[in-house]
Parts: structure tokens; C-alpha cells; sequence
């Protein structure tokens, strides 16, 4: 098993106030480089860097290709990962994205991991104009002629449903042949299949527990073999799993230093991707941290349930166990206290359950809500010195497993797990 | 054929999953769309409790929205409104792999 670090650089508004600090965007970028650079010399494998738009306090990475170049210049090993691109034409045209991955990937010298998505916020959709129903076909489309742009020399043009272009050289191309690895983000469990089946990696953002990993990794890699159709020239079988990391020397600092991070992370998702609340979201004047700390501690996985209020009866969020639908349960796991949130024991307890499901990447977030800078430095510091290690030395043994996974495969791989 | 489709009792929805799955492969998009939004319905008309209440709602918020789109009739039965007949290769798998998930989960 392989670790990364995700990033959605969060940053909450101070609870007595409209606005930020001045200078608060430019610390929190300048303090994820250093968390990076510290990653990478502690031997984590990946960096994901999410891109979304107009999503206050929740996410300010709306540039990540940007970002990932800086980087890149400040790490020597770790992968960077866009986790993901949004690749309808109205957010990215995709020749535009495979110019920038191909830069990224030759100044980077070909540490490149091209995560794909749709994106599913009103507040994105709406500011770029996509249509919900139109955004997987325009993913679809977007990704394969992008994937053609950076392999084809030269691009043969396409007149689709939503992609339009003449022939084209599309220059530079990427060091990473026929292309960087290819993911899309998987949400929900059908992506996953989506994923198996046009032979990308899956970037699981839905909080998946062992359990529930070992079926879908059975199906994934089932598919893999017996009905793929790529979306590019080489696949990339891969399946990661996303948790919340504080890591400390004891629970209580653990969960101290990381528990109200995790449920803001939670809180600010749910809020913007309810279509009740994150669709009314007036920009430039909402608190949502002050909303979050104004609310009771037992509803703070999320207030998707808000919008159902008065709706069968149903009376509000205080929800003590797992919700059912795939979604709002995302939510309220990524609210909980885990299974990465804790001692370094604890936490190798956790991840040993994910290697024996044959997880294939997980992914923490370490910076999340108003957790500070010094602290999310040693808790990567602890996760890298006292969990990794265990797991890099048995990752031979897991790829060994892989390799049988793909035997009879008639594809060529360019994974780097 | 994904084993998940013999864990489907009733032999006339997995039937009809199964020539979902062949018309997938075949690249017959609208048709897999199609059955399985009709399994997904039929699914819920057999049990009417599972449309009441707020997991009801849910049900009709969490349904894929790429095309076609799970509404309830006045009289409350659940029922599928196409809004147009192409579909992508990932839109018919998401619709496939979302009506099969969730016969198999409520035991159908």
C-alpha cells in the first residue's frame, strides 16, 4: 500500500467576521508547500491537489496546476497528483488541460498523476454554466480527446456532442509515455465501475471502510480483466481510499488537534453540496465556520439533512447512526473520529485492515478546517516516521498480488503503484 | 457477467439486468439506461414503503440525474422521466451499476 497526502486547501473565515485576514490565503499556501516538501523527504508517495471553484471557506485551490508546479520544484520524488482536473469544456477546454499536464509533467521530470472529474456543486456548475445531467457525458467526452491531445502527434480533431476541434499539434507533450496515468473520482460506487471499466484509477473520495473495499476491489479488478475499454493508451489500475489523519502520541491529542477539522471538512462539503443550502450560498457574505460552531456538536457531520427538514416527518440531523445513502454517509463518516485519527498504533491498526482488503493507495487529509500549520506538520512528521515504514516494506508483497490480479490483461499498464 | 448480478432473487429483474449488461458491452447505451431504470421502478412499486418519508426524498435526490431522472406521480408511485434517448458509455454504466447495487441491497 501506497500514502498520499489531499489537499483542498480549507480555510475557515475568523467566527467574529466577514472577511479573512489579508494575508491569510498567501500563509495558507506558502505553509501546504512546506507541509509537501516535508512529505516527500519522509517518503509519502502522492500529493492530490483538488481543483474547485467559488467554494469559500471549503476549498481555496481553484489553480491547481499552479500550485503542483510549485511544488514541484521543491520535492524530488513525491507524485502530483490533480485529484482532479474538472474536465467539462466550460471549466477547461481540453486541449488547454493537456498542454498544462504536459508542462507540469516535463518540469516536474514526469512525477504527473491526471486525476479526471465532473465536479457537482451548484455553486461551480452554475458559475461556469454545466448542466447536471450533460456532466458525465462531457467528462466523457473531454477526457478521451484530451488523453488523444497529449499521445497523438497530431491530434486528429473531433466534432463531438461537446467538443468541437480542428486537427492540432498540441504541444509540448508529456515525458510520461503514452500519457501520465489516468484517474477520475469516485464519489459514488458506480464511478468506481466506471473507473474499472475504461481502465483509469479510482480516487475513492466516499470514505470506504475495509469492509466494504474488499467487495469493490474484488469487482473493480474483475473488470479490469473482463471488460475494460480504455479511456486512454495505457491503463492504470488502481483503487485509493480517502481518511482523515491526526496523528499524535496520544488519543487525546489526536483527537483534540484533529476532530473539529475533520467535522468542519465534513460540514463545509455538506453545505455546499446540498442543494438547499450550497445552491442559496450568497457569495462574499456567509460564515460558514460561524455557522458550523453554532451548531451542536452531534450535527456537525453535515447539514445535508437540513434541507429535508419538515420534509416526511423528518426533523433534523442529529444522527447518531450511519445514514444509508452513499453520500450523506460520506459525510458523516468523514465527520467521525476514524480510523486515522489517533496514536501511530492506532492508526497502523486501521491501515492493516485497508492492506488486507489490498487497498492500493490511501490518501490522507491532514490539512482540514482551522487546524494549525505547526500541527499538521507533526502530525505528517509522526504518520511518515512511525506508520509509513511498516507498509513500504511489505509493498513488494503487494504488488506481487497485482501482478496476478492483471495477468491475461492485453492492455498495456503505466501505473505507479 | 459481474457476479453481483446472481445475487438478484427475482428471476425477471435479473433477467432483464442481464440483457442490460450484454447491451452495454454491445454499445446499445439507451437500451441499458432503459431496463435498468425500469428494475430500479419496479423495484420500488413492489414495496411502496420504500418511497415514504425522507429516505423516499433521498431516493429522488441521489438518483443518477445524467439524462434520466426518478420522479414521484401524484398518487405517489415512483416513475422515470427521460429527457433525451443518446447516452454515454459512463452514464449507462452508472445507471447499470446503480439499479443493480440496490436490488441487490434491498434484497430483491
Amino acid at each position: 500500500m501506497k500514502f498520499g497526502l489531499f489537499y483542498e486547501h480549507q480555510l475557515p473565515k475568523p467566527y467574529d467576521s466577514e472577511q479573512w485576514d489579508p494575508d491569510e490565503e498567501h500563509k495558507l499556501l506558502k505553509n501546504a508547500l512546506d507541509q509537501i516538501e516535508l512529505a516527500d523527504q519522509l517518503g509519502f508517495d502522492y500529493v492530490f491537489e483538488v481543483e474547485h471553484h467559488f467554494l469559500e471557506e471549503y476549498s481555496h485551490s481553484s489553480a491547481p496546476e499552479i500550485f503542483l508546479a510549485a511544488a514541484s520544484q521543491r520535492t524530488k520524488n513525491i507524485r502530483l497528483g490533480h485529484g482532479i482536473v474538472v474536465m467539462p469544456p466550460r471549466y477547461n477546454h481540453p486541449a488547454r488541460v493537456a498542454e498544462r499536464i504536459a508542462t507540469l509533467d516535463l518540469v516536474s521530470d514526469g512525477r504527473v498523476e491526471f486525476g479526471t472529474g465532473e465536479s457537482a456543486s451548484e455553486m461551480e456548475m452554475g458559475g461556469f454554466g454545466v448542466r447536471r445531467e450533460e456532466k458525465k457525458g462531457m467528462w466523457e467526452e473531454a477526457t478521451r480527446e484530451c488523453v488523444k491531445m497529449m499521445s497523438e502527434t497530431p491530434y486528429s480533431g473531433v466534432e463531438g456532442a461537446y467538443v468541437g476541434m480542428p486537427s492540432r499539434n498540441v504541444i509540448p507533450k508529456p515525458l510520461q509515455k503514452p500519457h501520465p496515468p489516468l484517474w477520475v473520482a469516485s464519489s459514488r460506487r458506480e464511478t468506481t465501475m466506471v473507473a474499472a471499466r475504461l481502465g483509469m484509477g479510482s480516487l475513492g473520495f466516499a470514505f470506504e471502510t475495509p469492509e466494504e473495499l474488499e467487495e469493490r476491489v474484488d469487482q473493480y479488478y474483475q473488470l479490469v480483466r473482463e471488460e475494460c475499454y480504455p479511456m486512454g493508451k495505457a491503463l492504470n489500475p488502481a483503487l485509493a481510499v480517502l481518511s482523515v489523519l491526526s496523528c499524535f502520541e496520544n488519543d487525546e491529542e489526536a483527537i483534540d488537534k484533529g476532530l473539529e477539522g475533520a467535522q468542519l471538512f465534513a460540514y463545509s462539503l455538506g453545505y455546499y453540496y446540498n442543494p438547499f443550502t450550497g445552491g442559496n450560498h450568497q457569495p462574499g457574505g456567509m460564515n460558514i465556520y460561524k455557522r458550523f460552531m453554532d451548531t451542536p456538536p452531534e450535527q456537525r457531520w453535515g447539514p445535508l439533512g437540513e434541507g429535508f427538514r419538515g420534509f416526511g416527518g423528518f426533523q433534523g440531523a442529529s444522527v447518531t447512526e450511519e445514514p444509508k445513502d452513499e453520500v450523506t454517509r460520506a459525510l458523516w463518516r468523514a465527520a467521525q473520529r476514524g480510523g486515522c485519527i489517533g496514536t501511530p498504533e492506532f492508526i497502523k491498526d486501521t491501515l492493516r485492515k485497508y492492506e488486507a482488503s489490498h487497498l492500493d493507495l490511501m490518501i490522507f487529509v491532514a490539512q482540514c478546517g482551522a487546524r494549525k500549520h505547526e500541527d499538521v506538520m507533526e502530525s505528517i512528521h509522526r504518520a511518515g516516521t512511525k506508520v509509513i515504514p511498516e507498509f513500504k516494506e511489505r509493498h513488494e508483497k503487494h504488488q506481487r498480488w497485482r501482478e496476478q490480479q492483471l495477468e491475461g490483461v492485453e492492455y498495456p499498464v503505466n501505473s505507479s503503484i | 457477467m459481474p457476479a453481483k448480478l446472481d445475487r438478484i432473487k427475482d428471476d425477471a429483474l435479473r433477467d432483464s439486468l442481464a440483457t442490460a449488461h450484454v447491451s452495454l458491452k454491445s454499445g446499445n447505451f439507451p437500451d441499458v439506461v432503459h431496463r435498468s431504470s425500469d428494475a430500479y421502478v419496479e423495484m420500488l412499486r413492489r414495496d411502496p414503503d420504500l418511497m415514504k418519508g425522507p429516505m423516499g426524498m433521498r431516493r429522488i435526490l441521489f438518483y443518477p440525474r445524467l439524462g434520466a431522472r426518478l420522479i414521484q406521480e401524484s398518487d405517489g408511485s415512483p416513475a422515470v422521466i427521460y429527457d433525451r434517448e443518446t447516452f454515454s458509455f459512463s452514464e449507462a454504466i452508472t445507471y447499470f451499476e446503480f439499479a443493480v447495487d440496490s436490488l441487490v441491497r434491498e434484497g430483491v
